[in-house]
């Protein structure tokens, strides 16, 4: 099986990818061999509050048991609680992810504190979107760089209860990361290299590690080539592939520590 | 499928030089049904300033991975053309001439529209060589003193109808990459370069034609397997993906 945990519907303005509902997402994940994802609204990147975007996504996705919907909160805004409960309460909803960088906050601020705090009272997960885009391919005038380390390290070290999945890290970042830190999960979207497995094995473990495919902005087929990289055991492709991201979706908390 | 991979680094910053790492390298690629890989040289291993003789040990380095699978690898001779006329001609000569090196790599210690690439193209014309050109849009990155703009390729391509180029990376190059050597014959895109953004092979096939577009991987940094899905897996005809995966590389390169 193959669980897709970095998936999009919606429009990307500097992209000539046309944008997708469900059921043209699903046949799209189809021929890449994808079984499930979980499922992001891209238009909450730029519009000036994540409900509406929130919203159409979980209508696009009611009733489709192979997407979980995964919506966007900004902790930035001041209504942000209103935000988390709304999401909560949608159906199949088991994770919220943030856009820092996009939404121009850093995870250093204060604020966090309480939202993280919230999180656990409503019992949901934790992405956190590092980067969406390649810095070197984006649209000329998009000047938004990727969440530094040092701000992931700085949250995490602040909330070591909370494991959130950090997405659209690089193999150097991940390893970065993983050196101060313990309490995270990856996505290996923008982690590729032919001795990939190599290089991992000792400083981030396949059970931290999921499979993500930017999906409709990245090919997903050849993002599903990464698996093929030589030295990862059948039982890593399996977790990559699969288990920890059905273990991160599925129960509440299941891996606090 | 056969596949060729014409764009690889099979020793990089000297890894991958020994036997086993090699044996492994070709496992590697037999698996997935790659039947020949184009390497091109340890081309960072000195930053961009390559003197004569670190271009000698690199081409020497490639030499020696060939030599361990000649029927599997055929190399580029890489080159630092801001070395002048003399060392250009004489490192070609000598990797031709020795180790049958079928093309010339050309990465970073220049712009391709500089000067000094008069005579890296007249060797290319000389000993009938493929000339591939590292390719990188810089309008994010801007490092255009030295690295190489699809326009800039574009400029290369222009000056020297009669040589072939490969500019390399795809999704470098994007898709203002792709309308630059639109109009240009000689000029050929390999699939390389960062992460396979969607529709993207598709748009070059409908700009420059399947004939036009070959496979590359970029490993070690990028992956075979990546590479080779994103052909796949797109959109293309069957006949298109052959092309772009093998027939048309090994008309470019004579590989069978």
């Amino acid at each position: 099986m193959l669980f897709d945990v970095n998936c999009y519907l919606g429009a990307w303005p500097f992209s000539l990818v046309p944008e997708m509902n469900a059921e043209q997402l699903a046949r799209h994940l189809d021929r890449a061999g994808v079984d499930c994802a979980a499922v992001s609204p891209l238009g909450a990147v730029f519009q000036p509050e994540p409900m509406p975007a929130n919203r159409a996504l979980f209508a696009a996705l009611r009733g489709k048991r192979r997407f979980i919907p995964l919506p966007v909160v900004n902790p930035a805004l001041a209504n942000w609680k209103e935000q988390l409960e709304e999401c909560a309460a949608a159906p199949g909803v088991r994770a919220v992810r943030l856009y820092p960088n996009y939404h121009d906050y850093r995870l250093t601020r204060r604020t966090l504190l309480p939202f993280v705090d919230a999180l656990e009272h409503h019992r949901l997960r934790l992405v956190i979107t590092a980067r969406i885009e390649d810095e070197r391919h984006r649209y000329f005038a998009l000047r938004i760089k990727g969440v530094p380390v040092a701000d992931l390290t700085a949250f995490l070290k602040a909330n070591p209860r909370t494991v959130p999945l950090v997405t659209g890290l690089s193999v150097t970042e991940a390893i970065q990361l993983a050196s101060g830190t313990e309490n995270f999960l990856a996505d290996i979207s923008y982690q590729e290299n032919i001795e990939l497995a190599a290089m991992l094995r000792g400083k981030l473990s396949s059970s931290r590690l999921m499979f993500g495919t930017l999906t409709p902005l990245v090919s997903a087929a050849a993002q599903s080539g990464k698996l093929c990289a030589p030295d990862f055991s059948a039982a890593e492709r399996r977790r990559i592939a699969s288990t920890n991201a059905v273990r991160f979706f599925s129960g509440p908390h299941a891996d606090r520590r | 499928m056969s596949i060729i991979d014409a764009h690889t680094h099979p020793v990089m910053f000297k890894r991958g030089l020994t036997r086993p790492e090699v044996d492994r390298l070709v496992k590697h690629g037999r698996t997935l049904g790659v039947r020949w890989m184009v390497g091109l040289g340890d081309v960072l291993l000195y930053g961009r300033n390559f003197t004569a003789e670190q271009i000698v040990e690199v081409n020497d380095d490639s030499a020696k991975v060939q030599a361990m699978y000649p029927d599997y690898f055929r190399f580029f001779c890489f080159l630092n053309p801001r070395l002048g006329e003399k060392a250009v001609m004489g490192e070609v000569e000598r990797c031709v001439d020795k180790y049958g090196f079928i093309g010339i790599k050309l990465e970073i210690c220049n712009n391709a529209r500089d000067a000094c690439m008069k005579p890296v193209m007249e060797a290319a014309r000389r000993w009938k060589l493929v000339v591939l050109q590292h390719s990188w849009s810089q309008t994010n990155i801007r490092q255009r003193s030295f690295h190489t703009d699809p326009a800039d390729t574009a400029t290369l391509a222009r000056r020297h109808p009669d040589v072939p180029i490969i500019m390399a990376h795809l999704t470098g190059c994007g898709v203002r990459g792709v309308l630059e050597v639109k109009e240009l014959d000689n000029v050929t895109v390999d699939t390389s370069g960062g992460l396979a953004d969607e529709g993207l092979l598709e748009y070059a096939v409908e700009h420059l034609g399947a004939n036009r577009i070959i496979h590359g991987s970029d490993l070690p940094g990028r992956s075979i397997g990546v590479s080779i899905q994103r052909v796949l897996g797109s959109r293309l005809s069957v006949s298109e993906k052959e092309r772009i995966l093998f027939s048309n590389a090994a008309r470019l390169l004579n590989l069978g």
